[in-house]
């Protein structure tokens, strides 16, 4: 709202400087943007928060000021010269559409002559950024601009039948409006017309067809209030703001038409001459009176921390436009019609509260102490971040939403389709990651054209799963809080980072995973392996399929994986704890196995765990290598280590040899391993 | 001392050595030799050399060099003798050696992002402050991301161009498309307040963090996702006087110094009064965020009586604390991935 400083000074006489009055509206609640000097005059740019209407005109505005410094406001007086003739012999006026339009008012000016408006007053408008037409036009505008209530003047002899039709426009209607272009319109959208067509758009944009031209001689001056839902959606519907749907948008004062009405009527009558019939045509009855609202002194004290002198209290909102009945401790308040944001008990303190001034309130106050602690979630969280760190990984954030490239449809956690937004978040991107490895694609391309090698990154964010099966009620689809990572090395390093915090999380005493070969169609085909909690996966790595990674030009390798940091969460132990270290000597065996290629080392370990007994302490991979010309195709060899050791006595071999035997016939009757001698 | 003694003494001494040094059979033998001879503290060469002191200055150059012969002559004994028994000498490195002309060998290490960093400062922070880390759903219905907040159906917050409202899914039965519930993505973090006060009993302290999503076009200083924290205080006498310490103890400790902090009176639906709030910082106010006392409508939304109850609510964006805080001037920085920009960030 732009604010010409010369102008304000018609209402309110500020002796302070500009400077100190734009600071105290600040902290009053009228946000200072910038102040300009335009021809001379300062013009002050403030913004008003959507529940101030009132604030956009500058008796509003003045009428702040006047409460910040208590000063008197002096609104001008109305006083109009009539003619005999009734307004209701020239002009009829129907209301067909009230839900959008509850109040239309309709003055009529006879014999104007349209010329330029006075110097002084067209100065006015310019300053404040409105371009000057003629008077009439400039008077509605001006108006507008002193008490914020939108005014259109129309040519009387341009609307068929002297009669005026308030009512929904008709599907597909066209409208020209004042800026020359034409706009489709629809039933919900209010059109002022004559018997013949639409002469303005309600309470948005005035018609070409009926404005003032300078061979106008008579004059309708409406003055109306719109429903704001209706007036934004037609702003919005058609991309047509002006100022009078951001006043309509805003709700203005449903008592004010009378004032503007015949306060622009004054400046015609004053600058185009004519003579004002008498009376005024209005569909409306005189709306809403603002309720009563009872305003306890405890409760100020109560929500603000401090006291604030009840008669102070009372000053202000009686300053504000209140009438007051007012007791010992506490008053009844009746807001202005201006004020219609005000309508309960918690409103009057806010009024109280900011012209008081929030400096007022102490930043020391009693702050009692209370325990609070990390989450889980949050001590998980920084053991996952600490060992991608460790392993070389830099931490990303990507768009939750994505597109629909070959890349963007990879989705190893549902089958479902992705859900999607109406309005994309980026251009294209308009489905929400059911996985984060697209973006973590999308990412290693970024860097590889900004030759950025050897790229290695992670995200954890949420992936969004629509729910395969409503349950009752309508829940929410699901979020799933997911490690994701891309690497430009073997997979293997993304396994052993998978490992490493699924270990650290879980500790010794973790659920038992089922580790097997996936088939995703977007890895490499019998290069991927997951992990499976009671059915559920975990997680998963593999390396991006050659077809994907020529097809989007990837260079070097891709190894990726994915780890559903919620169900990791969900067995987290809180404290690690120490298991006592035996003092007794450990033995080693050596194993090498032969088995399948297909057999995976989670299927031998987990063997070796179920049938080694507790004496054995520890199971160490040690290498894999072919021998193909002794053991054949297809085979390979498991080296491994196992250390044997008791907390109660030092092993004799046979005990050892023991342990090594039962898991020699395991593996062989599950595995199919063969131990080779020596 | 005459020099032919002292000669004398160091050819014998260097004889010695070699005989044991040639038969010497293990290399527990052989290092009690080394020390024997080499030792620095009493070293048989040590104390021959003392003795150099005492050597008239002119014969000084001559019992030097010979000395040094001796030494080196031990030495060269020393390390075939190690050769032959198959063990290191002294002078032979216990592993790879360092070549002081390279330049280290640095551990590769990652980089957490400067919003996670910025989220888990400002996690820590208000867990000292007492309060506790909450969470909820991104993807929301219209109750806890408007009507509960107290933004009417004609509030321009709601407006579907506003806001990513979920596609309904295309289904070819008519019916099942109108019954499906609306959804979007939550447009503020003010959805946990609500969700806490419907679940959780009171008194409360709690903050949420996390991703929030609004139609803007990207530019240096919008992006149309991004991340807000929350504060939530509900327990019978909190008042603004309150809120105003907690948001100043909270920039203090933020900023590491003592901070002021002032009020602007602002409008959001979901409280009254409802301020802007800044913070004074090197000679200028910076905006910090908004904040203000639960609005009694959103308290009733949630069933708790507002004559009983009493709260502060307050929200900052993240990015601009970030941004602020790392000198990154380009939002749109944040998410492009660019390990260049990441590894900046490294703390």
């Amino acid at each position: 709202m732009l604010i010409s400083w010369e102008w304000l000074a018609d209402y309110v006489t500020l002796d302070a400087p500009i400077d100190q009055v734009v600071d105290r509206w600040a902290l009053s609640g009228l946000n200072h943007e910038s102040t300009e000097w335009v021809e001379g005059v300062p013009v002050i740019d403030l913004e008003v928060t959507s529940n101030r209407a009132d604030c956009l005109g500058h008796i509003g505005i003045a009428r702040e000021a006047a409460v910040l410094y208590s000063l008197g406001l002096k609104i001008p007086a109305v006083d109009l010269p009539t003619s005999k003739q009734s307004v209701h012999e020239v002009l009829e006026v129907e209301n067909l559409f009230p839900e959008a339009c509850p109040r239309y008012t309709a003055r009529v000016i006879r014999g104007v002559k349209i010329g330029p408006s006075p110097e002084w007053f067209a100065k006015r408008l310019r300053t404040i950024g409105i371009r000057p037409i003629n008077n009439v036009v400039d008077a509605t505008n001006y108006v507008m601009m002193e008490c914020g209530q939108p005014l259109h003047a129309f040519d009387l002899n341009r609307i068929a039948s002297n009669r005026i039709m308030v009512r929904p426009a008709t599907q597909k209607e066209s409208f020209k409006a004042i800026d020359h272009r034409s706009y489709v319109l629809d039933p919900q959208m209010v059109v002022i017309g004559d018997s013949k067509s639409a002469l303005a758009l309600g309470g948005v944009m005035g018609g070409s067809d009926s404005e003032v031209s300078e061979t106008t001689v008579d004059l309708l001056i409406e003055a109306a209030s719109f429903e704001p839902m209706a007036i934004r959606r037609t702003a919005r519907k058609l991309k047509l703001h002006s100022p009078s749907s951001h006043r309509f948008e805003r709700r203005i004062d449903p008592q004010g038409l009378d004032f503007a009405s015949r306060r622009c009527c004054q400046w015609i009558l004053q600058f185009a001459g004519g003579q004002l019939l008498d009376g005024w045509i209005d569909t409306g009855a005189e709306s809403k009176v603002s309720s009563r609202i009872s305003l306890r002194r405890s409760k100020i004290t109560r929500v603000l921390g401090i006291e604030v002198p009840w008669e102070r209290s009372q000053d202000i909102l009686s300053r504000l436009g209140c009438s007051l009945e007012t007791q010992q401790d506490s008053l009844v308040a009746l807001p202005p019609s201006f004020r219609q944001d005000l309508t309960r008990e918690i409103d009057l303190i806010e009024e109280i509260a900011r012209v008081h001034g929030y400096e007022a309130i102490p930043e020391d106050a009693m702050v009692p102490m209370v325990a609070s602690a990390a989450r889980p979630k949050d001590t998980m969280m920084h053991t996952v971040r600490s060992i991608a760190c460790a392993s070389g990984f830099s931490e990303t954030l990507n768009p939750s939403l994505i597109g629909k490239s070959s890349i963007d449809r990879i989705s190893p956690w549902t089958l479902q389709d992705p859900l999607g937004t109406s309005v994309p978040l980026l251009e294209g991107a308009s489905h929400l990651r059911r996985s984060l490895i697209p973006s973590l694609i999308a990412a290693r391309l970024h860097n590889q054209s900004q030759s950025n090698r050897d790229v290695r990154l992670f995200e954890t964010a949420n992936v969004y799963l629509s729910q395969t099966e409503p349950l009752r009620g309508d829940p929410l689809p699901k979020e799933q809080y997911n490690f994701g990572c891309i690497a430009e090395s073997e997979p293997r390093l993304v396994r052993g980072v998978f490992e490493e915090m699924i270990d650290r999380v879980w500790g010794q005493e973790g659920p038992v995973l089922e580790e097997r070969m996936v088939d995703f169609d977007f890895l490499d085909k019998g290069s991927s392996v997951a992990w499976f909690l009671q059915g559920s996966m975990i997680a998963w790595v593999g390396s991006l399929s050659r077809l994907l990674a020529q097809a989007n030009k990837i260079d070097g390798p891709v190894a990726l994986g994915e780890l559903d940091l919620d169900l990791l969460l969900a067995s987290a132990r809180s404290v690690p704890k120490l298991r006592t270290l035996s003092p007794y000597p450990a033995i080693l065996r050596d194993l090498n196995f032969i088995v399948e290629e297909g057999v995976l080392w989670g299927q031998i370990l987990s063997t070796i765990e179920e049938s080694a007994g507790e004496l054995c302490k520890e199971v160490v991979f040690r290498e894999i290598y072919r021998d193909t010309k002794r053991d054949g195709q297809g085979k390979k060899r498991v080296l491994l280590t196992l250390t044997i050791q008791s907390d109660s006595e030092t092993l004799k071999g046979e005990q050892a040899d023991a342990v090594v035997s039962r898991v020699v016939s395991a593996c062989e009757a599950k595995r199919g391993a063969k131990l080779l001698a020596g | 001392m005459a020099l032919d003694q002292f000669l004398t003494a160091l050819d014998s001494m260097l004889g010695e050595a070699r005989a044991c040094l040639e038969t010497v059979d293990s290399a527990e033998a052989l290092e009690q030799l080394r020390v024997k001879y080499t030792g620095a503290k009493s070293g048989a060469l040590k104390s021959v050399q003392k003795m150099l002191a005492g050597i008239e200055v002119k014969d000084k150059p001559a019992a030097g060099k010979r000395f040094n012969e001796v030494r080196d002559g031990i030495e060269a004994a020393l390390s075939q003798a190690a050769q032959r028994l198959g063990c290191s000498s002294q002078q032979e490195s216990s592993g790879p050696v360092l070549d002081p002309t390279l330049p280290g060998l640095r551990p590769r290490l990652g980089t957490i992002h400067p919003i996670t960093q910025s989220l888990e400062h400002l996690k820590e922070i208000m867990g000292r402050l007492g309060f506790n880390v909450t969470e909820g759903p991104e993807i929301e219905d219209p109750w806890h991301n408007f009507v509960a907040l107290n933004i009417p159906e004609d509030h321009p917050a709601r407006d579907p161009l506003d806001n990513f409202y979920l596609a309904t899914a295309k289904s070819s039965d008519p019916a099942a498309q109108t019954t499906q519930p609306a959804r979007l993505l939550r447009s503020q973090t003010s959805t946990v307040q609500i969700r806490v006060m419907e679940t959780q009993s009171l008194p409360l302290r709690i903050i949420s963090l996390g991703r929030v999503y609004r139609p803007d076009a990207p530019d240096a200083t919008h992006f149309p996702m991004f991340h807000q924290m929350e504060g939530l205080w509900v327990d019978r006498n909190v008042t603004m006087a309150q809120l105003k310490s907690v948001l100043r103890l909270f920039a203090t400790s933020y900023l590491g110094g003592d901070v002021n902090i002032r009020f602007r009176p602002s409008f959001f639906p979901f409280t009254e009064p409802s301020v802007e709030v800044d913070y004074w910082w090197n000679g200028q106010w910076i905006e910090f965020g908004g904040a203000g006392m639960v609005d009694p409508n959103v308290f009733q939304a949630v069933g708790i009586d507002p004559e009983v109850w009493s709260g502060f609510a307050f929200g900052l964006g993240v990015e601009r604390l970030c941004m602020r805080r790392f000198g990154i001037t380009d939002i749109r920085d944040l998410y492009r991935s660019d390990v260049r920009f990441l590894r900046q960030f490294a703390t």
